[in-house]
């Protein structure tokens, strides 16, 4: 018995070893066969999807793609070329890898799509690529993520290496993936299609300038978003009340129109995006959060307690609708789709989802305007989105041409019809598509809006100061634990020194 | 007939049974060392390295010491997302215990539909976690929420009541959904080990003139507090490192009154700071640990 045991044993490691010793002789094979393939010191080689090798590091001389397959370069309109034609940067441009060439790609690409409250501008954005990629015979998918968890995926993917050939991204994230060195530079590229299309707007072409990004273009913007006020037109005649031009009126007219369960400010207040619209509202007060060189918090000023007294008045006259310290990123819609609220401050998804809906009461009672000023100026700050290449993958002149491909102003019209966003270049504000009332306000918003930050310098600690939404903070700590203004604001302001602190 | 001796070296291997025995063993459970260091150990002790640097997403940083802690400690929300976990953890444990153990007990006995019943308990449970909490956050949504209409609809209108709102219903509201999900875990582990009480005991207790409170209080309880403990102990992780309740339904707010440190690690995640997200991870891990540690030697005890 005893020695059957010991056999047994003595068999069983017998059999690990030898599977171990299997598996070793496996993976070395694997091994070599994988080096053979790149042989003799040249650049490494991938298969790429018509079955041939390529070398992944330049492209080649005689491609593999079909005679039929469109270059990208091609996509965009006539009218492109006609522009470019003369200029000395669309000839450095033209020269770049993007405009050379068909297009190959190493394996099945990836593209990040930004998901916004149109479906049909999502379908659109969607399809698009997937056509760029049947044009040109290759494999992509296109994934649309929620732009409120971009930075946490983007983060994450970052750190396992797994980031996509392409995605869309707010100026914010640029800003933070710029500061790493995780972006490709794109300045040929940006000087191609502001070229063809007449010139970027100045707005956009001062929010993304090389200086505030590692020193150079890291990416195409393609649309800005930013708020303007929606109204309810039919409660407002019902009152006697006009639009408001400043917060102060706003709130006056709001204790007008106020009648439980209709609320005149639906305004977040909450721990999410929308509740930094009170960034901008503190500004026009005259406050700031920090100094001229952007590095030394000054939150705490007779400008900033004269905004906390108005916003904490008004919210504790009731004019504010329930939850809204707690609203997520739809509250604001909901509460003005729903009928509860009077203002609210929106890109124009709300319209959008109105219409889905077929609200036509709704729609037709609901009326824009830019948002009011402050005591001090206007803010009405806007953020390019852009399109981005991650540095480092293995197809960047095909991500390239995507992104050439997706300026075209043919998509772009039809993008912006059904989109909710502002333009970008100059040709862009011809559009047809800026002739619908809403969006000759983010028209309006894209040549005239304020700067990403305005006054304050937008870096890394803003964006983190926002990130952690110091400002709604401070109003809830008013509204919610009864701290009295100098309390929130000492503590707004101890908080922002320590995020600050931490970039000197 | 003489027998030649044998060399010493022939007569003792080094390979004794004995040792072949244990290097056996030893072989055997190298896998198992492996995949908990590579998959338990590495990514804790990599995420404790982590939370001394200053690491940005893309950048592996420096080592900054205790830059990080010193930071947390000194950050009022840290200090709110602190008390508020141990909050949420020792009153939804409370509270899922009691019902979990008061609806174990009443599933225990024979009853008419026990079977149905039994497997209904389990739905909030098996429920995808981010439905759950959107349908409390709807439920308890100030206008055209759930709650205040079956208020009003029962004759108690209290007119436009924002249970996430303020401070004092924020919490207990973000409780009630958590127990609410939580106790058919509990329920359903009592009831498993209710079963294995021996009836033996209790018709031995009656003939004693042992009341129904005493026979729960000298049998049922003693008998299944080993059941107790580790649900308990597993409960309490899951809580304290739940993130989507507090998330889909408050962000954490209103103020800090239901931030909690996943979701402040979460929001160090967004700025991209890792060190920082990583510190606030690991800061709850000794109070973990110390659970942990008094669960292990109470069983011990026990054995």
């Amino acid at each position: 018995m005893s020695k059957r045991n010991v056999l047994s044993r003595r068999a069983l490691l017998g059999g690990v070893a030898g599977t171990v010793a299997a598996a070793l002789v496996a993976a070395c094979g694997g091994a070599a066969a994988t080096t053979g393939t790149g042989g003799g010191g040249t650049a490494p080689t991938q298969a790429n999807p018509f079955g041939s090798t390529v070398p992944t590091a330049t492209r080649p001389a005689a491609s593999t793609a079909p005679a039929s397959a469109a270059p990208a370069s091609a996509a965009p309109s006539s009218a492109q070329a006609t522009s470019a034609a003369g200029s000395a940067t669309a000839a450095r441009a033209a020269t770049s890898p993007a405009a050379s060439g068909p297009i190959t790609s190493t394996g099945k690409m990836t593209y990040w799509g930004g998901l916004i409250f149109s479906d049909d501008a999502n379908n659109l954005l969607s399809q698009t690529v997937k056509d760029w990629g049947r044009q040109n015979k290759i494999e992509i998918d296109v994934v649309m993520i929620n732009q409120n968890e971009t930075n946490t995926k983007v983060a994450a993917a970052v750190e396992s290496n797994t980031m996509p050939d392409a995605l869309d991204m707010g100026i914010d994230l640029m800003l933070l993936l710029s500061n790493t060195s995780k972006l490709t530079a794109l300045d040929d590229l940006y000087a191609k299609i502001g070229a063809a299309q007449g010139g970027w707007l100045k707005g956009t072409e001062d929010a993304t300038a090389p200086a505030k990004f590692g020193g150079s273009r890291n990416g195409i913007p393609f649309g800005v978003s930013g708020n303007l006020l929606f109204s309810r037109k039919d409660v407002l005649q019902k009152a006697n009340v006009q639009v408001p031009k400043t917060w102060e009126e706003l709130a006056v007219a709001a204790e007008k129109v106020t009648k439980p369960p209709l609320y005149g400010m639906g305004l977040a207040l909450s721990n999410v995006g929308d509740g930094n619209l009170q960034v901008s509202v503190l500004q026009s007060w005259g406050g700031r959060i920090a100094s001229d060189d952007g590095k030394t918090v000054t939150l705490k000023s007779p400008e900033t307690k004269a905004y906390l007294e108005w916003v904490t008045g008004a919210y504790k006259k009731g004019l504010f609708p329930p939850g809204a310290t707690t609203w997520d990123g739809a509250g604001d819609n909901n509460a003005y789709l729903a009928g509860q609220a009077v203002f609210i401050a929106n890109t124009g998804s709300v319209a959008i989802t109105a219409k889905a809906n077929k609200d036509d009461e709704l729609v037709n009672n609901t009326g824009f305007s830019a948002l009011p000023s402050g005591p001090k100026m206007k803010i009405s700050s806007f953020g390019p989105n852009v399109r981005a290449i991650p540095r480092g993958g293995k197809n960047i002149d095909a991500a390239k041409a995507l992104l050439e491909y997706l300026s075209n102003p043919d998509f772009l019209n039809k993008y912006y019809k059904v989109a909710i966003y502002g333009p970008v270049l100059q040709n862009q504000a011809k559009f047809d598509a800026f002739a619908d009332p809403i969006r000759a306000g983010l028209l309006d918003l894209a040549q005239n809006g304020t700067a990403p930050g305005f006054p304050d310098v937008s870096n890394t600690a803003y964006a983190d100061f926002n990130n952690n939404f110091i400002i709604p903070k401070m109003v809830q700590r008013v509204v919610i634990d009864n701290y009295d203004l100098d309390r929130a604001i000492d503590e707004a302001q101890k908080a922002g020194e320590a995020i600050y602190a931490k970039y000197k | 007939m003489a027998v030649p001796a044998a060399p010493l070296s022939a007569r003792r291997p080094f390979l004794t049974m004995a040792r072949r025995e244990a290097l056996g063993g030893y072989l055997m459970v190298i896998p198992v060392c492996l995949v908990l260091l590579g998959l338990v150990a590495y990514p804790f002790v990599y995420a404790i390295y982590i939370s001394f640097t200053s690491r940005v997403v893309g950048d592996p940083g420096v080592f900054v010491g205790f830059r990080n802690y010193q930071f947390l400690f000194n950050w009022v929300s840290f200090n709110r997302a602190l008390t508020n976990t141990v909050t949420l953890v020792i009153v939804t444990d409370i509270l899922k215990f009691f019902i979990g153990l008061g609806l174990a007990l009443l599933l225990n006995e024979r009853i008419k539909g026990r079977g149905l019943f039994r497997s209904f308990i389990l739905l909030p449970w098996a429920m995808p976690a981010f439905v759950s909490y959107l349908t409390w956050r709807l439920l308890f949504l100030p206008i055209g929420g759930g709650i205040n209409l079956l208020l009003a609809a029962v004759g108690f209108d209290f007119g436009v009541i924002d249970w996430l709102g303020p401070r004092s219903t924020a919490m207990p509201a973000v409780i009630i959904a958590t127990v609410w999900r939580g106790f058919p875990f509990w329920c359903i582990s009592f009831l498993a080990a209710l079963q294995n009480v021996p009836q033996e005991q209790y018709e031995a207790a009656k003939v004693d003139g042992a009341s129904t409170w005493q026979r729960f209080l000298f049998i049922t309880l003693p008998s299944i507090r080993h059941v107790i403990i580790v649900v308990t102990l597993l409960s309490s992780i899951w809580t304290a490192n739940s993130f989507e309740s507090i998330w889909i339904m408050t962000q954490g707010g209103p103020s800090d009154a239901t931030m909690v440190l996943p979701v402040l690690a979460f929001f160090g995640l967004q700025s991209q700071r890792l060190g920082e997200a990583a510190a606030v991870s690991v800061a709850v891990v000794p109070a973990l640990a110390i659970l942990v540690f008094i669960v292990a030697a109470l069983l011990q005890r026990e054995e």
